[in-house]
């Protein structure tokens, strides 16, 4: 395919040189970002390496662009829901701290240690369900949650796995349900999927099924795996969501007429801010940063100190959540995928996705593969929901407010990858060191938590070093 | 004396009705954007293949139930026969696909199955085997069901007459504390009255269960007075959670007649709500009602078909609890529907079953009427479409029936909005006089490359428990962001037609919702977290939903 048929515009100046008559907004100079419209379609086809070069070169340009009301930033008449929601009043400021728009562009927040990264505490956002006019100006917990800017590094692996797993469970249930039906009597099977269990699922013989024993996951069986608390579908519903939130610009799969019955539904005078292609350049870009690594300091003493930590950190529990690593089947990654809904386009929606090939890429074909073949994705986690308070150790239920229906002391577990390199330690990133967040751990953490805390000072310390050797290498 | 002719005597108070009308909906056909549903009419392929037939006395009726009566969740069918018997179909469709159904032998006595008008499914005795009311022209047949789609005659062990009556319509609710249903029977025209048919409607029926452990309707209660009966529906219109019986009758043959409330008390005969109690006198053709609550408020609005103008009744400002005024809003909201959206016959329409339900899942409300000429009448529009109305965000209905695949040259009487697919998108059924049913299949929205699926949806299944299984009379909640929606559990309404199953909800770009039911009894239930684009099932008293899934085929 080329790159003419992916419906590439040239968005270089050079192309408008010469031109006489040139509407404003399309003079060189013109205060918009012209990669939003570089697209003319959507990509489609199993992309080759040059593909994925020009599309993500658009990808990264849009995330860190410095997006402008000529782009569409700003939305006085809507709320940052998900959910498309008017407010009852029109605002008359275009950003505004807390419930958004909050942002100039996606970097200014994702940038530690280099865009795409995480962000310090000065980047952190407030994850009201917000579907209300939420003109809260409060930072009290009651109408927001506060949350770190995480790291998108290796999210591209993350969102495959979670697709795997998704598949996994639901052939689960539908087993379980096979087996009722042909037995005439109530079948429950656990929920395992590489290796993680998310509980038990109970199927009738009628075909209902009893969600009672779930752990971990919605009752949906989709894995969730993006945002701490692992309510975020796939990196298109993250995106889609951010740029409404963060910046008021609302893309057409889920803002446009269609749903809203209007092309300008945030009122701000610019219609069709965000193109479903567009939205695609940016998923594609976030989606092939590389995985986070592994890297010892050239420090005396540190190698030793980091394999005697990394011995500890499974001794002590912590690998029992933080695992080390999930086997993923394929390095193929469609857009728009399988799991999202309406709102969000997914592979139902469009003729034909658009595939990734990770292994085009060095740093994915240089992952570990098992027996099987399998590559062996290094994330430390488990892609699953857990409770992180009980009655002694509650540092991390410091919010009122559940989440897209996970109560207010369960996260997702963590991913390591890219710990060495910046946090956010905590959900709200308000932890300065790594010795904090861990005997922060209560809850299902606790046990790993106590192993630490009780260890000898040598012991920790080495686990830190290990912990500080996994990397964000850009 | 034939309707044909009968109606051309009320005509020119009719003409000063549709005058009004014809200068066209105040909602102008702009800003429709949402989806519009492809409907793939599929019927003969689908194993159905019948009509509604007869003579005079079947000019009305044609009516359909849809229910599961094998246990496998898949709605089935009854279709009445008019002249010829009604036939039972079975559901058979694969998940998501093609539409299949298989012709059933239920055993029953031919002569039984006709003269069916309308079909009502309800769960009369709480076996939790849907039972079935046929309202036929003499006596109503009342089968019980049970397993594997069986029935068998129920009049006797439920204690029902059935009568002798030309039946037309029928509601029933679980007054308080009943351990079975108040079943209410509509009757049009007596026959055997001096002066038949003008001025000769019978009296409608109202059985309430007499205590015991059986089902015992023995001792029926008259409603008069009776002004031709052809849709009937309890209804809690003031919020009150007491259903009172909202008719809506055909002025083709009553005289002083017009539309009824009857306020239902416990433990004495109805009454009429009246003049002076803010009731307006309002004379249509009416022939079908259908309830939605536009804005959740509780309080909710009514379409009425007729002939010409439908009629969308919304409670008055100057409405209060005790107090039912209503005012039409059909021409604000661009739904009067009074004469052929295409076909170049602009003669008024004549409409028959409506139906509210969101056909593309945008989380708007959508209004379905089936549309067809009584027989002959040169004074209405022979080619007369049905309807689909579909609701758009500038608060207006927006014809869409050409586009989506639903204008037939056929005369549509009774119908049912049910996904038969269960792939969350609604189908559609319309039982046609002298013409062979139509069967859509939702197909979702068209595009270039074919079609895809429209919004997200949640479809769901209450169980009451022991008493009123089905839980006839509960309000369901459905929150998104700051929407909510909700449906009303109901038997009755229509045109002849009922169903009884799940309840589908469109959820647009949401993906999930939190679903609250307010029990037949009043009692509100805790909040459900549901995802989107399942089958759920809240069982009164547990904790959480259940989801349920089909067989795959």
């Amino acid at each position: 395919m080329t790159l003419r048929k992916m419906g590439f515009r040239a968005v270089s100046l050079g192309i408008f040189m010469g031109v006489t008559a040139l509407a404003a907004a399309d003079e060189p100079w013109a205060e918009r970002t012209r990669e939003l419209d570089a697209l003319a379609r959507l990509p489609s086809g199993v992309l080759s390496r040059a593909e994925l070069d020009a599309l993500t070169e658009i990808g990264k340009a849009l995330f860190e662009a410095n997006f402008t009301t000529l782009d569409g930033v700003g939305r006085p008449e809507a709320t940052q829901a998900i959910d498309p929601t008017r407010r009852k009043h029109p605002r008359e400021q275009v950003f505004f701290r807390t419930a958004g728009p909050d942002a100039g562009s996606c970097a200014a927040c994702h940038n530690k240690p280099a865009t795409g990264g995480a962000g310090d505490f000065v980047t952190n956002v407030f994850a009201s369900e917000g579907f209300e006019s939420a003109d809260f100006d409060s930072l009290d917990p009651q109408f927001s949650s506060e949350r770190g800017t995480n790291h998108l590094f290796g999210a591209g692996l993350v969102e495959l796995l979670a697709r795997e797993m998704s598949h996994d469970l639901q052939a689960i249930r539908g087993e379980a349900l096979r087996q009722a039906r042909a037995g005439g009597a109530t079948v429950r099977l656990k929920l395992e999927t590489k290796g993680v269990e998310f509980g038990f699922i109970s199927a009738d013989a009628d075909g209902s099924v009893n969600l009672d024993e779930l752990d971990g996951v919605d009752t949906d069986l989709v894995i969730r795996p993006f945002t701490q608390k692992g309510v975020m579908t796939s990196l298109r519903q993250f995106t889609v969501n951010a740029m409404n939130q963060h910046h008021g610009i609302q893309a057409d799969e889920r803002f446009g007429a269609r749903w809203t019955g209007s092309d300008d539904f945030d009122g701000d005078g610019k219609a069709h801010e965000m193109s479903a292609a567009a939205v695609s350049a940016l998923v594609a870009w976030q989606a092939t940063l590389p995985a986070p690594t592994r890297q010892v300091p050239q420090v005396e003493g540190w190698a030793e100190a980091a394999e005697r930590g990394e011995a500890k950190f499974t001794a002590f529990g912590c690998d029992s959540c933080h695992r080390p690593a999930l086997p993923l089947e394929s390095l193929s990654f469609a857009d728009p995928g399988p799991f999202d809904l309406a709102g969000t386009l997914n592979d139902g929606q469009v003729p034909e996705t658009a595939v990734y090939d990770f292994s085009l890429y060095d740093w994915a074909a240089a992952l570990p593969r098992d027996d099987r073949g399998r590559v062996l994705v290094p994330l430390f986690g488990d892609l699953k929901r857990h409770v992180m308070t009980d009655n002694q150790i509650d540092a991390l239920g410091n919010e009122l407010l559940a989440q897209r229906f996970v109560e207010r002391n369960i996260f997702q577990t963590a991913e390591l990858w890219g710990v060495g390199s910046t946090g956010p330690y905590g959900h709200r990133n308000d932890f300065s060191t790594l010795d904090e967040i861990i005997l922060a751990h209560g809850g299902n953490g606790r046990a790993a938590r106590d192993a630490y805390a009780d260890a000898a000072e040598a012991d920790k310390s080495a686990v830190i070093a290990f912990l500080k050797t996994l990397v964000i290498l850009p | 004396m034939s309707p044909t002719r009968s109606l051309l005597r009320a005509l020119p108070l009719f003409g000063t009705l549709a005058l009004a009308a014809l200068c066209g909906p105040a909602a102008a056909e702009t800003g429709f954007t949402s989806d519009v549903p492809i409907l793939h009419e599929e019927a003969l392929e689908a194993g159905i293949d019948h009509s509604y037939t007869g003579g005079w006395e079947f000019f009305v009726g044609g009516g359909v139930a849809s229910f599961d009566c094998n246990g496998d969740r898949r709605p089935d069918l009854v279709l009445a026969g008019g002249a010829s018997p009604a036939a039972f179909y079975v559901n058979e469709s694969p998940t998501g696909g093609a539409l299949r159904f298989r012709r059933l032998d239920t055993g029953l006595d031919a002569d039984d199955l006709t003269g069916v008008l309308g079909a009502y499914p309800i769960d009369i005795d709480n076996d939790r085997h849907t039972d079935l009311v046929l309202l036929r022209l003499g006596r109503n047949l009342v089968l019980k069901g049970g397993p594997d789609c069986s029935f068998e005659k129920a009049n006797r062990s439920f204690a029902i007459d059935g009568g002798r009556a030309w039946s037309t319509a029928l509601s029933a609710t679980w007054e308080k504390d009943n351990r079975f249903p108040t079943i209410a029977i509509g009757n049009y025209v007596d026959r055997s009255a001096p002066g038949t048919p003008f001025g000769t409607c019978e009296p409608n029926q109202l059985l309430r269960p007499r205590p015991g452990e059986t089902p015992d309707y023995s001792e029926p209660l008259a409603l008069e007075p009776g002004h031709c009966a052809l849709s009937m529906l309890f209804t809690d219109w003031n919020r009150s959670g007491k259903p009172d019986l909202r008719i809506t009758n055909d002025r083709q043959y009553y005289r002083d007649g017009e539309e009824q409330l009857w306020q239902m008390a416990e433990d004495r005969p109805p009454r009429l709500y009246t003049k002076a109690q803010g009731w307006q006198r309002l004379t249509i053709w009416g022939m079908g009602i259908a309830e939605t609550d536009f804005d959740a408020d509780g309080l909710p609005e009514y379409a009425l078909t007729s002939m010409g103008d439908t009629k969308i009744q919304k409670l008055d400002e100057e409405a209060g609890e005790d107090r039912p005024t209503y005012r039409d809003i059909a021409f604000e909201r661009g739904a009067t529907a009074h004469r052929p959206y295409t076909g170049g016959d602009h003669k008024p329409s004549t409409g028959w079953h409506s139906q509210f339900a969101d056909i593309n899942n945008d989380t708007l409300t959508d209004l379905f009427i089936a549309k067809g000429n009584v027989q002959a009448m040169p004074d209405f529009a022979s080619f007369d479409p049905d309807n689909l109305l579909m609701g758009g965000f500038d608060q207006a209905f927006h014809e869409r029936g050409e586009e989506a695949g639903v204008a037939l040259p056929t005369r549509g009487r009774g119908a049912v909005i049910e996904d038969f697919n269960m792939d969350g998108m609604l189908d559609l059924l319309v039982v046609n006089r002298e013409h062979p049913a139509s069967l859509f299949r939702n197909l979702g929205a068209a595009t270039d490359w074919g079609h895809r699926p429209m919004g997200n949806w949640v479809k769901i299944e209450l169980d009451n428990g022991k008493i009123n299984p089905a839980a006839v009379g509960a309000l369901v909640s459905v929150r998104t962001g700051t929407r909510t929606q909700t449906r009303r559990l109901q038997i009755g309404g229509g045109h002849g037609s009922g169903h009884a199953g799940f309840v589908h909800v469109g959820l647009g770009v949401s993906e999930r919702a939190t679903i609250r039911v307010q029990w037949p009894d009043g009692e509100w239930s805790h909040p459900y977290r549901v995802f989107a684009n399942q089958h759920v099932r809240i069982i009164r008293g547990e904790a959480n939903a259940r989801y349920w899934y089909p067989a795959t085929p």
